[in-house]
């Protein structure tokens, strides 16, 4: 059994790991998983010994680890060269090849021979090691690793540069090694994941964020999507030419209230409060349970009776005049916790993010085709594209709520209302969330207002803050 | 005394106004609230209609505020605190009803003659009275002043859900009329629509029939099928299950939420879906009890359609009215002290499924009183696009109100008018179905069939979907939920 008792380790690059708790047992099989730049690799190199210890203990290292990674080969072809500058001779060095490099006194040559035939060596082992292309000295890192009795095979994204036969020769070979040796598999991409991977590690920002279960068929969904929506570039689907909304004057706010005050019977809830919103400022809206978050955003909706009563220019429209709330709300997107609990229905989830274009809760008009290829690539940016005609009241409640975001944002508004977005969500699928706002953010087209009670939990790309006090006016 | 303006009218004419009623094509409403755009909007009452329209004609952009009595105003009674609550101008009538360009009378059913006979006076030459329900001007024979023009639009639905459904993007379905006897400016059925436009109502479907057809289908819908029946099932169905020693709580929950769940299935897909979720076996049970229900209460129905169209209905409700209501409170607390009523529902699961399987008598019910309505409705003359949303249609509506508090939320949320007579129908149902009752085991109430019961004819099976699928409420059903768009499909 392998252990990382709240490891810390630094590499040469400066790069951190911290806080690692993790347990290997003999029979699992790991996948080591995370966006780029999280820490996946760094991670497996630890098993092999690399980085400086800053804090924390280890235990149960294998003595003898088969490590392929990019760095192990970039390490060797590295070696190689500098064999090449120490050379003093005039000859030039044609380099070690390749039969040097894989028959080592490590290497178990028969179960080498073996590989070499497997993959079809051969006519390789006479050549210099650096002057292979990537896949070849991949394969040749490879046979290194797999005929070495390693008590660990690591193996980081070993697929990469490898032809589509030697991908499948190498999967079934693995299929083999599992029986006897445990492998942990460094991936970036689900799409990948061999069939005998027990567990999944998943890191973020040097942390081990995430310990799942591959038999935790729910958990494991939601990794699947964090880790899509970490990994693709966020190509915004775009509006639809047909639905678009009356354009509204770039030099006016979105948003102006002026002097509000929102009372109740027993209390004032706000009072002589001024906030404008312009176009392209992301907002964070704070403030503790009560002190008036939603209702301030709901006089903004148009869904607050008090939205008569007070000064409040949205959109170009005076409120009180003769404007109807539709014509408000097709240029606002709203995610809300009592949006998703209004949302209990039946309807598929290309459906509701359709709706999104009639700000309805459920469709109750015809949609065009183009409607619906929108919807469609939105829920593949949610890497949900499978699951558009199933219905939406059986999804987790996280995706939910990602569909209902891709629903306020389908019809590209000019003010994005997420009122605690994360709200109820555990850990996982708030990163999920958070992920998915931050790239809305970065899109800058639409306006967000992030309401969250706690004002230092931040986002990326916002910058202005409205922070509400509990008001203790009670009258 | 008031005089039944219905029965004073020759049989032509009353055929002719049963029979009216016609389903209007989204493109009539092109102008949307354009009618009463600027117009001054005075509400009277502000109850369960009065607040949630009021709602939806302001956020659709229009100009309400409500009249009040004078008693509710200094009391603040909720009606008041409804209105000034959500930021409504609140006055007198004397106040805003002469500013009123159109007045929408809100008020209970039986306080519109004392309601209506003191605003006219003050009302604007040639404005407009609108109404939702027509009871005033078709059982009471209400004489409204000659220049006025008099509407209604009538929501078939609870106010709570008027509001809900304008609130998600959508509206309910809505009938409305013009009063041709008051209509001298010919511009009765633009403001209608512009109306039902402003409620949302446009979206889920809009009937245009006549005062009569809607009086007298709406009454019948309301005490047979909607009310009625709900609340004689729930009745025989719970003491059925306790006679048979079954669970208290058991038998509570499956009859409080049961008739939520099977007419959810109506609500999509008419009869023939509701008894589609059961298995064949218990789809022809289902079917046989249906109509050996059907043939014991079909006189029951008959004599409550006529005694809504000759006007006994009204004028034996309308004398408790004068007697202080004193036989509907008096049945109001019976129905209380009812053993279902008194029994909570227990905290066992019962899935979904579950429902229908042991609920077989339930959906024979629900079959056997929406058929039987229809039938009687479309027999006495009205239309069936009528006939299907006073009956099937609303159904699920009511049975959402028996989900959420059992039978005392049903008969406070319909109006006294619907109680009055779901209690005059169950009183005579019950002993109806006493010997009925007396052959029904746990079966096909409580348990479910026994395995043993597996066996299907297949040339029975057939006949009975045929039957199903080939009556006339499943027909104007499909088209009428089909003109909804994908709504009820969706929602
Ligand atoms: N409920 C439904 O499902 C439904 C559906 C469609 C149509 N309708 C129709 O809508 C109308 C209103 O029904 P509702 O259910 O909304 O009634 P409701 O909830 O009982 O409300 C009645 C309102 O009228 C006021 N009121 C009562 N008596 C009054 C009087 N003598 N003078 C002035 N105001 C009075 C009440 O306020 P105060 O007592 O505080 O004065 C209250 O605000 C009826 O015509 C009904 O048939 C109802």
């Amino acid at each position: 059994m392998i252990q990382l008792r709240e490891l810390s380790v630094e590499f040469d690059e400066g790069f951190q790991l911290k806080h690692i708790n993790w347990q290997l047992e003999p029979q699992q099989h790991w996948l080591i998983t995370g966006a780029n730049g999280a820490g996946k690799s760094a991670l497996a190199a630890v098993l092999a010994g690399y980085g400086e210890i800053l804090a924390g203990s280890t235990s149960g290292l294998p003595a003898k680890c088969g490590w392929v990674s990019f760095e192990a080969q970039a390490e060797l072809i590295q070696a190689e060269l500098k064999k090449d500058d120490a050379d003093i001779t005039d000859v030039i060095s044609l380099g070690t090849p390749v039969r040097e490099i894989i028959f080592t006194d490590e290497i178990d040559p028969v179960m080498a021979r073996e590989l070499i035939n497997k993959f079809e060596l051969d006519y390789l082992l006479e050549r210099a090691f650096r002057k292979l292309s990537t896949g070849e000295s991949r394969k040749v890192m490879l046979i290194r690793a797999l005929s070495c009795h390693a008590q660990l095979l690591i193996l980081d994204e070993p697929f990469d540069g490898l032809d589509s036969a030697t991908h499948t020769l190498l999967q079934n070979h693995l299929a083999q090694v599992v029986l006897h040796t445990p492998v942990i598999m460094v991936l970036n991409r689900f799409d990948e994941i061999p069939d005998f991977v027990s567990h999944i590690a998943y890191m973020e920002n040097g942390e081990l964020r995430h310990q799942v279960q591959r038999e935790d068929t729910k958990a494991y969904a939601e990794l699947y999507q964090l880790l899509h929506l970490k990994t693709t570039e966020l190509q915004v689907p775009e509006a639809d030419a047909d639905s678009k909304t009356p354009a509204l004057d770039p030099a006016a706010p979105l948003v102006k209230l002026h002097n509000i005050c929102v009372k109740y019977p027993d209390m004032v809830l706000i009072k002589d409060l001024d906030w404008t919103i312009k176009p392209n400022q992301h907002w964070q809206l704070s403030g503790p349970n009560g002190s008036g978050k939603t209702a301030l955003l709901s006089l903004i909706t148009g869904d607050h009776p008090q939205c008569y009563t007070n000064d409040i220019f949205v959109f170009g429209f005076q409120r009180g005049n003769g404007e109807s709330i539709w014509q408000i709300k097709q240029y606002i997107g709203y995610v809300s916790t009592a949006l998703q609990w209004e949302y209990r229905v039946g309807t598929s989830l290309r459906n509701v993010v359709i709706s999104g274009f009639y700000d309805s809760i459920g469709l109750y008009s015809k949609s065009t085709d183009r409607q619906k290829q929108i919807a469609d690539q939105w829920l593949a940016l949610l890497g949900m594209q499978n699951r558009a005609d199933q219905p939406f009241n059986k999804l987790s409640y996280g995706d939910q709520r990602l569909v209902l975001i891709a629903r306020a944002m389908v019809k590209h508004p000019p003010l994005l209302i997420l009122d605690e977005p994360c709200l109820g969500l555990d850990d996982l699928n708030r990163q999920l969330v958070l992920a998915l706002i931050e790239k809305i953010c970065a899109a800058q087209e639409t306006s967000v207002i992030y309401v969250n009670h706690h004002a230092q939990d931040r986002i990326a790309g916002i910058s202005r803050y409205l922070t509400l006090k509990k008001s203790c006016d009670n009258s | 005394m008031s005089n039944n303006y219905f029965n004073t009218l020759p049989l032509r004419e009353q055929l002719e106004q049963l029979a009216k009623c016609r389903f209007m094509h989204m493109n009539e409403f092109t102008d949307g609230v354009e009618a009463l755009k600027g117009k001054k909007m005075v509400i009277i009452g502000c109850g369960a209609q009065g607040l949630n329209q009021g709602l939806n004609l302001r956020d659709s952009g229009l100009d309400v505020s409500y009249t009040l009595r004078q008693t509710a105003i200094d009391e603040k009674r909720q009606s008041y605190k409804n209105a000034t609550d959500n930021g409504f101008t609140v006055g007198t009538y004397e106040e805003l009803i002469p500013t009123a360009d159109i007045v929408l009378n809100l008020t209970p059913d039986k306080q519109h003659t004392p309601v209506v006979t003191a605003v006219m006076p003050l009302m604007k030459q040639g404005a407009c009275l609108s109404y939702s329900h027509g009871f005033n001007i078709v059982e009471e024979g209400m004489q409204i002043r000659d220049d006025l023009t008099v509407i209604m639009v009538a929501p078939k639905c609870p106010g709570s859900e008027v509001r809900a459904e304008y609130v998600r993007g959508f509206g309910v379905p809505t009938l409305i009329a013009v009063h041709e006897d008051n209509d001298p400016q010919g511009q009765g059925l633009a403001l209608a629509k512009a109306y039902a436009v402003g409620t949302g109502g446009h979206k889920a479907g809009v009937l245009m029939s006549s005062f009569i057809a809607e009086v007298k289908s709406d009454l019948m819908g309301e005490q047979t099928i909607l009310c009625g029946m709900l609340q004689t099932g729930s009745l025989l169905c719970f003491d059925k299950m306790i006679d048979k020693g079954m669970d208290a709580g058991y038998a509570s929950k499956l009859i409080q939420f049961g008739w939520e769940t099977i007419t959810e299935a109506l609500k999509y897909g008419g009869v023939t879906n509701m008894l589609d979720r059961l298995s064949n076996p218990a789809k022809i049970k289902a079917f046989d009890l249906s109509e050996e229900l059907k043939v014991i209460m079909r006189p029951l129905y008959n004599k409550h359609q006529d005694d809504i169209i000759n006007g006994t209905f009204s004028s034996t409700m309308m004398a408790d009215w004068a007697n202080d209501d004193v036989n509907l409170l008096g049945w109001r607390a019976e129905t209380g002290e009812t053993a279902f009523e008194k029994t909570p529902a227990g905290d066992m699961e019962i899935s979904e499924q579950e429902y229908f399987d042991h609920g077989i008598l339930m959906v024979a019910m629900v079959k056997a009183g929406v058929e039987l309505a229809f039938e009687t409705m479309t027999a006495a003359g009205i239309i069936a696009d009528s006939a299907y949303y006073e009956s099937l249609h609303e159904t699920p509506l009511i049975a959402n109100t028996i989900a959420r508090k059992k039978l005392y939320e049903m008969n406070a949320t319909i109006s006294d008018t619907a109680e009055y007579g779901c209690y005059l129908y169950n009183h005579a149902c019950l002993p109806l179905l006493g010997d009925f009752m007396k052959n029904i085991d746990t079966d096909v109430i409580g348990r479910g069939l026994s395995s043993d019961d597996n066996g299907v004819d297949n040339a029975r099976l057939i006949e009975v979907n045929e039957a199903l699928r080939s009556h006339p409420v499943e027909a104007i059903g499909a088209t009428l939920r089909g003109h909804m768009a994908d709504m009820k499909k969706i929602v």
